[in-house]
């Protein structure tokens, strides 16, 4: 049996006085055990629901969703979820966010002390673990989300657009640190993104939904060795396959926009996103080799 | 540094430099140089107006403003005062903290209790004043109650604020890290509130301090509204403005306590030179 099994789901977002939304309808597949699977498709197929519902932070309306072999009914520590906005609680230090989980599952002091070297090697986070998260650059704060979300060993991570807050040149860099932290940290993973050389970059398998009703059209798996080159042939052969299709996907939605969903059912306050972004968008520009900004 | 493309004359800093030491104290020079003028526009008034009863001159107020600080009599009202402001601020505290992390977390206990709080916050400070002499006679007791009566709502109003501000996807990281609600509480909503929460504290004591003088004028027959009362019966019309910059004064350094205060314990706001609200 499959690590996770997503079974028919149909999930509709409704609001006075508009027709119903079907956002996802007959959606079925399944992961293998440490498989890295990229959920790709235009903004409005759905992608993001269907990871919010498998974080278990929205139910949907029929179908189940099944985790090595249990229910998925709520969210809990089996599943460590990496938010866009990395969602790192900024009155924490680095530490006391990587052993929130531990914390709260009340490991002892021991255990907990072991997992944060464990996870600092991964992270190669040494040195900054008293910081808070304010004072880290975006990739350092992606390395943070990520081994947070390792740290009570989930039985899969689910990566909402990691890089989605990341400006164009830090974005490859991160990608490469990212595929070394998830093959060291040997997991599952299921991405969300709407980038194509992302999605071929890191996945061992792309999964292209369409914007109407989510529609699976293409189940494909990147057969490449890694550390893998962008440079490469096939690597651009599978980027411009998967950028057709992701037009078909495009095509199909219809009239769909964004802003017919209510904020709540987005999964992602975007307001927050925004206002998060432009307060860290010093420390990218420095993480970029820019110049600091004035005070 | 090697410069491609056009280039911009490298002016520095346009600004007047006098040396980091004076940088330093930029802001206390220029408070400085608008009291002087303050006061040379008040003796230049005085001197037009030529009546201590209306408006003594600069000099006699300083001094009155100096002695006052070492009056006994003074200090002790001073410090009845400051007693009775802790002490409303600490009931308000323990009432409006609580209840605006409920109200602020429960979509239910904020519909059952926002239009009785919003109403009875309309109701002016003063208007209390006869129903708490009523309550609890003349003395501590009003005082007490019309501090805590007007520090209460900016407490409630700010940490419903803050508890509202906060990411929903901190409550969804926690959930998946398995946190429980108590752990909710504790780690999401108590900490991220909580700059709200000081805010509300600074404005909590602010409208104490001002509501305490306006309740001393009234209900008791001691205190730093009462000296100011007893200066304007005395015509003393110098110690009265001696007593209002007093007032003033006090305000602001305990202000400035809170403000220090704030910083301590949300440090994580203002580390790495970033500076929030």
């Amino acid at each position: 049996m499959a690590l996770l099994e997503v079974k028919d789901i149909r999930k509709t977002f409704t609001q006075k006085r508009k027709p119903p939304h079907i956002v996802l309808e007959n959606l079925s597949f399944s992961v293998e055990r440490g498989q890295y699977v990229s959920l790709l498709g235009p903004s409005g197929c759905g992608k993001t629901t269907l990871l919010t519902m498998l974080g278990g932070f929205m139910s949907a309306d029929t179908g189940q969703i099944y985790l090595a072999g249990k229910k998925v009914e709520g969210p809990g520590p089996d599943r460590g979820f990496v938010f866009q906005n990395y969602a790192l609680f900024p009155w924490m230090t680095v530490q006391e966010n990587i052993l929130y989980s531990l914390k709260v599952q009340n490991f002892n002091k021991r255990e907990r002390e072991k997992r944060l070297q464990e996870l600092l090697d991964i992270s190669h986070l040494h040195g900054s673990e008293n910081k808070y998260p304010i004072q880290l650059s975006g990739g350092m704060q992606q390395r943070v989300a990520v081994v947070r979300a390792l740290a009570s060993r989930p039985e899969i991570l689910l990566l909402d657009e990691p890089l989605g807050a990341i400006d164009f040149q830090m974005r490859e860099l991160l990608q490469e640190e990212l595929a070394a932290l998830v093959e060291e940290a040997q997991t599952t993973v299921v991405m969300v993104t709407h980038d194509v050389n992302e999605s071929v970059y890191l996945s061992d398998r792309v999964i292209v939904m369409s914007a109407n009703k989510g529609r699976i059209i293409k189940d494909m798996y990147i057969d490449l060795p890694r550390p893998r080159s962008r440079q490469s042939q096939a690597f651009k052969e599978y980027v411009s396959e998967l950028t057709e299709l992701v037009r078909q996907a495009f095509r199909e939605g219809g009239s769909y926009r964004q802003a017919d969903i209510p904020a709540r059912d987005r999964g992602v306050d975007n307001n927050f996103v925004a206002s998060y972004n432009r307060m860290h968008s010093r420390y990218t520009n420095v993480a970029n080799g820019r110049s600091r900004a004035v005070k | 540094m090697e410069r491609h493309g056009s280039t911009i004359p490298d002016v520095g800093n346009a600004r007047l430099s006098l040396g980091d030491a004076f940088d330093k104290y930029r802001g206390s020079f220029y408070t400085l140089i608008v009291l002087v003028i303050l006061m040379i526009i008040w003796n230049l008034a005085a001197n037009k107006i030529q009546n201590t009863l209306l408006l003594p001159y600069f000099s006699e107020t300083a001094m009155e403003f100096i002695t006052a600080w070492g009056d006994p009599v003074i200090m002790f009202n001073l410090g009845l005062t400051l007693k009775r402001v802790f002490t409303g601020f600490l009931y308000a505290f323990i009432i409006g903290v609580p209840l605006g992390l409920l109200m602020g977390y429960s979509a239910t206990a904020m519909q059952s209790l926002a239009p009785l709080m919003n109403s009875i916050r309309q109701v002016p400070i003063m208007a209390w004043v006869p129903l708490s002499i009523i309550w609890f006679g003349l003395g501590d007791g009003p005082t007490v109650f019309l501090i805590a009566m007007s520090a209460v709502f900016p407490l409630a109003i700010n940490t419903i604020a803050g508890v509202e501000g906060i990411d929903s996807n901190y409550y969804n990281a926690a959930r998946s890290m398995g946190a429980s609600r108590r752990d909710l509480v504790r780690d999401i909503v108590v900490p991220g509130a909580m700059p709200n929460i000081l805010t509300g504290c600074r404005l909590a004591m602010g409208a104490g301090w001002m509501s305490v003088i306006c309740a001393e004028f009234i209900a008791t027959s001691a205190g730093f509204g009462f000296l100011m009362v007893e200066a304007q019966v005395r015509l003393e019309t110098a110690q009265l403005y001696a007593l209002m910059v007093m007032s003033g004064l006090v305000g602001y350094a305990i202000d400035k306590v809170f403000v220090a205060f704030e910083r301590k314990m949300t440090s994580w706001r203002f580390k790495d030179g970033f500076v929030g609200s």
